[in-house]
């Protein structure tokens, strides 16, 4: 081949990379499913998963946390600042901006989102993290691009919590559909779909200065069934799927290597804990084993959470060191290392209780027999086999642990309500990295204070410990400040045991090999966190994700 | 004479509903986990917020009370709104019913259809070898839960209403073959054989009118039968009708939503067999 003439095939070639590239970038409708119908549209109230996914595709936010390096950026604000102690945020706004309808944002839209949401009436989830104390949010509206709010109370990482406040248009005639994000709802068929169009005033661009989303469309699948949620993917009908059971992910892997992500251990901790009520319908011996730190630590101490990972999680999980998962490179402290399975070590805190071992049978100073059950919610096999697990490993120390699974409903009833249970095992799934939001875990007052809830005084010295240290660090702008306080908690949790944390999952998602950019990380949404430079390469014309 | 007694027939119908309804609502009030929320594990909402969804659910505590207020919105109207979907029942239903409605519909005339296609030759021919696939064919389709149909059809990519043809057709074709061998084997039947009648004949004249009302009342069986069936159907494989609203809902305690699922099915049910009741004496009418 001459060389003219193979300049002229490399241009050739060069030429239909580049404009099939840039057709492939314009255009394609993602499709993925959600669990189930979202309960709102309006982005101040919602709480359920589903609604959660409508407002992060909709949309516009002030600051984004950015997913994959856990840093705050500017969006809609060019720049914020903190002030008089955590109390007063102040914003610079971006200019030309515009709704999704072409009204113009400005500061304006800004106070009224925050007018409306922190109304004690509209009842807002996401307002509830900023409401510290008591009091009116003053709002100061500086300029069309400048405006200043204070709080009545400091708020413990204030910037963050901007990350789910959806900013809504003051002034825009259709401001129920109107938004700043990259896509609007364009269609919703009840229980079946929803398909969310490209917004074409978003005010992003790429690098090369082309307007963002690369996508023309979402579509977004109600589909509660899991496992048919993988067969569509199988069938190339979705592309992502955020999480899949251990299971699944491993036949996946073994089908399609390229589109199973593992991005290692999740936010989320797996922990059993005990519970110690005082007014529980449980026999008084039982409540004196759970409120003893050695019974505790003994059943933390002989589980074997190493079996755990590799036979309940096939290895796609890490064993937990406490209530702070290592992905969160901040506030993890990584002085804490995962109980180690000692038998041995167990039966010796369980002897300095008066407990001990009567062929086999562990009993308690008093002769009783040590056996309690343990709930958790139907349905959810990983779960059911870390209680089966357990029960195996409770028996090496003469425990005899009863599994009882129960619909979710049910659950919350025992845990909540009627307080009639001896031990749960549940997972809890972190959603921020601040632990600000779990003030209403970890304060003793608090009513997800799951061992013992809302209690009227702290029941022991070391709750009033870590009443005094959570309130501190929330107090404070400091974070290294915080850092320590919260540390400290950390290895309070894990001395006292209140919660037996067992593992850290890990993030397992799928993502179709068609989704350009695609990069699934830990943190909610794991794979569709950058939804903006997203794009669908051309389609396989097999149909299939093949590999 | 049947007319007089139609104003009797609605009262007993009316009272029918409204007790399914309360025994609806009493099962769903008394069942376990009956007014919590899954929000009130969310981490993120305080105390305030938590005790105010806790709230949410008092007025249905009193199920005497609620369904007092209930039976007073019905009349206006007005079936409540779901504590799960936070939406008006009434929009609910009106979105998921014609889905259901199109599924079930299609899903009773295919499973009607196919059951007695088969179930005629049962009939006319006797054939030994043909009685033992229809009866294999029906037990083994009965033996497989709705459910199992339904996932089966997932995986198949089949639409929702084949599941329910499924579910329906051995039941036709096992009742349906009994009642017409029952009565192909009358002696005016046999009679008319003797006389040599064409088999058509013999079917259309004398076979089919004998086994008419008896057909009419399996019609309406068939009708619930197939409601029935479309709840774990349609749950399974995720189709937007009024089965998987009712899934939901139980799984969510969300009384509202229940309790009308309750009368419409109840209502449904009624109707049926009402009209398989009118068409049959009518029938039987005419017949005299």
């Amino acid at each position: 081949m001459s060389r003219r003439m193979q300049i002229v095939l490399a241009s050739f070639c060069f030429c239909w990379l580049f404009v099939s590239t840039a057709a492939a970038q314009s255009g394609g409708e993602l499709r993925f499913s959600i669990q189930s119908e979202p309960k709102t549209f309006d982005p101040m109230l919602a709480d359920d998963d589903s609604s959660e996914t409508i407002r992060y595709l909709t949309g516009g936010f002030l600051i984004r946390l950015n997913r994959q390096t856990q840093t705050l950026e500017p969006e809609l604000a060019t720049s914020w600042k903190v002030s008089n102690g955590g109390q007063t945020i102040s914003f610079e706004l971006r200019r030309n901006v515009v709704f999704s309808d072409g009204t113009p944002f400005s500061a304006d839209d800004v106070a009224y989102t925050m007018r409306t949401l922190m109304d004690p009436n509209l009842h807002s989830p996401t307002a509830d993290p900023f409401r510290s104390v008591e009091g009116q949010v003053k709002i100061d509206v500086k300029s069309p691009t400048a405006i200043v709010l204070q709080f009545p109370g400091p708020v413990a990482n204030l910037e963050e919590l901007f990350d789910s406040v959806a900013i809504v248009s003051a002034k825009s005639p259709h401001r129920d559909v109107a938004g700043l994000g990259p896509f609007v709802v364009a269609e919703h068929k009840a229980g079946s779909s929803i398909v969310l169009r490209r917004n074409p005033n978003y005010w992003k661009r790429d690098a090369a200065g082309k307007p963002l989303p690369y996508l023309d469309a979402v579509h977004l699948d109600i589909q509660q069934n899991r496992d048919l949620e993988m067969l569509r993917f199988r069938r190339g009908e979705i592309q992502l799927i955020n999480t899949i059971a251990p299971d699944a992910f491993d036949r996946l892997a073994a089908d399609m290597r390229s589109a199973a992500h593992d991005a290692g251990p999740s936010f989320d901790t797996e922990q059993m804990w005990f519970n110690q009520v005082a007014s529980a319908p449980i026999p008084d011996y039982k409540k004196a084993w759970f409120r003893s730190q050695n019974f505790r630590r003994a059943v933390s101490q002989a589980i074997n959470r190493a079996d755990m990972c590799r036979i309940a999680f096939a290895g796609h999980a890490q064993p937990a060191a406490g209530m702070i998962s290592p992905a969160n490179h901040f506030w993890f402290n990584a002085k804490l290392r995962p109980e180690e399975t000692d038998v041995p070590g167990a039966l010796k805190r369980l002897a300095d209780d008066g407990f001990h071992l009567d062929k086999d049978v562990l009993r308690d100073r008093d002769g009783h027999a040590v056996e309690f059950s343990i709930i958790t919610n139907a349905g959810n096999k990983v779960r059911e086999r870390l209680a089966v697990m357990m029960q195996d490993d409770l028996a090496r120390i003469g425990i005899r642990l009863n599994v009882v699974t129960l619909d979710f409903p049910s659950l919350i009833d025992r845990i909540s309500h009627s307080f009639n249970y001896e031990a749960c095992l549940l997972g809890l799934v972190n959603v921020d990295l601040d632990p600000s939001t779990q003030m209403n875990v970890w304060l003793s007052s608090a009513s997800n204070h799951q061992w013992n809830p809302e209690e009227k005084t702290p029941a022991t010295p070391w709750e009033v410990e870590i009443d005094r240290l959570m309130h501190a660090q929330a107090s404070t702008t400091d974070n290294k400040q915080r850092k320590e306080y919260f540390d400290r908690v950390q290895e309070i949790v894990a001395d006292q045991a209140p919660f037996i944390y067992l593992v850290n999952k890990n993030a397992l998602s799928a993502v179709s090999p068609t989704v350009r950019n695609a990069a699934p990380v830990v943190l909610r949404p794991q794979t569709y966190w950058n939804i903006d430079s997203l794009y669908l390469a051309a389609p396989d014309p097999s149909g299939r994700h093949g590999e | 004479m049947w007319i007089r007694a139609l104003p009797k027939h609605f009262l007993r119908l009316a009272l029918t509903i409204m007790l399914g309804g309360l025994l609806g609502a009493t099962l769903v009030r008394l069942a376990p986990g009956f007014g919590v929320d899954e929000r009130e594990l969310d981490t993120r909402l305080n105390t305030q917020s938590i005790e105010l969804l806790r709230q949410s659910h008092a007025s249905q505590r009193n199920i005497l009370g609620y369904y007092r207020g209930y039976l007073a919105g019905l009349f206006r109207g007005d079936l409540g709104v779901s504590t799960s979907l936070d939406r008006p029942v009434a929009e609910l239903f009106a979105e998921r019913l014609p889905v259901t409605l199109h599924s079930v519909g299609i899903g009773v005339a295919a499973g009607w259809l196919l059951g007695f296609l088969l179930a005629l030759p049962a009939a006319l021919f006797r054939w030994k070898a043909y009685e033992i696939f229809t009866a294999g064919l029906s037990g083994l389709f009965l033996s497989l839960p709705a459910a199992i149909l339904g996932l089966g059809l997932v995986y198949a990519g089949g639409p929702a209403s084949l599941a329910i043809a499924l579910v329906v057709f051995p039941r036709v074709l096992q009742y349906a073959r009994n009642i017409l061998v029952q009565s192909a084997a009358l002696p005016h039947v046999l009679a008319a054989h003797a006389r040599g009648l064409h088999r058509t004949r013999v079917l259309l004249w004398h076979v089919l009118p004998n086994a008419a009302p008896l057909l009419f009342a399996l019609a309406g069986i068939s009708v619930s039968m197939a409601f029935g069936a479309a709840i774990p159907i349609e749950a399974i494989c995720d189709y937007p009708g009024i089965g998987q609203l009712t899934w939901q809902a139980a799984l969510s305690r969300d009384l509202p939503v229940l309790v009308n699922v309750t009368l419409l099915i109840t209502v449904i049910t009624l109707a049926a067999n009402s009209l398989s009741d009118l068409a049959s004496s009518a029938f039987v009418r005419q017949r005299i």
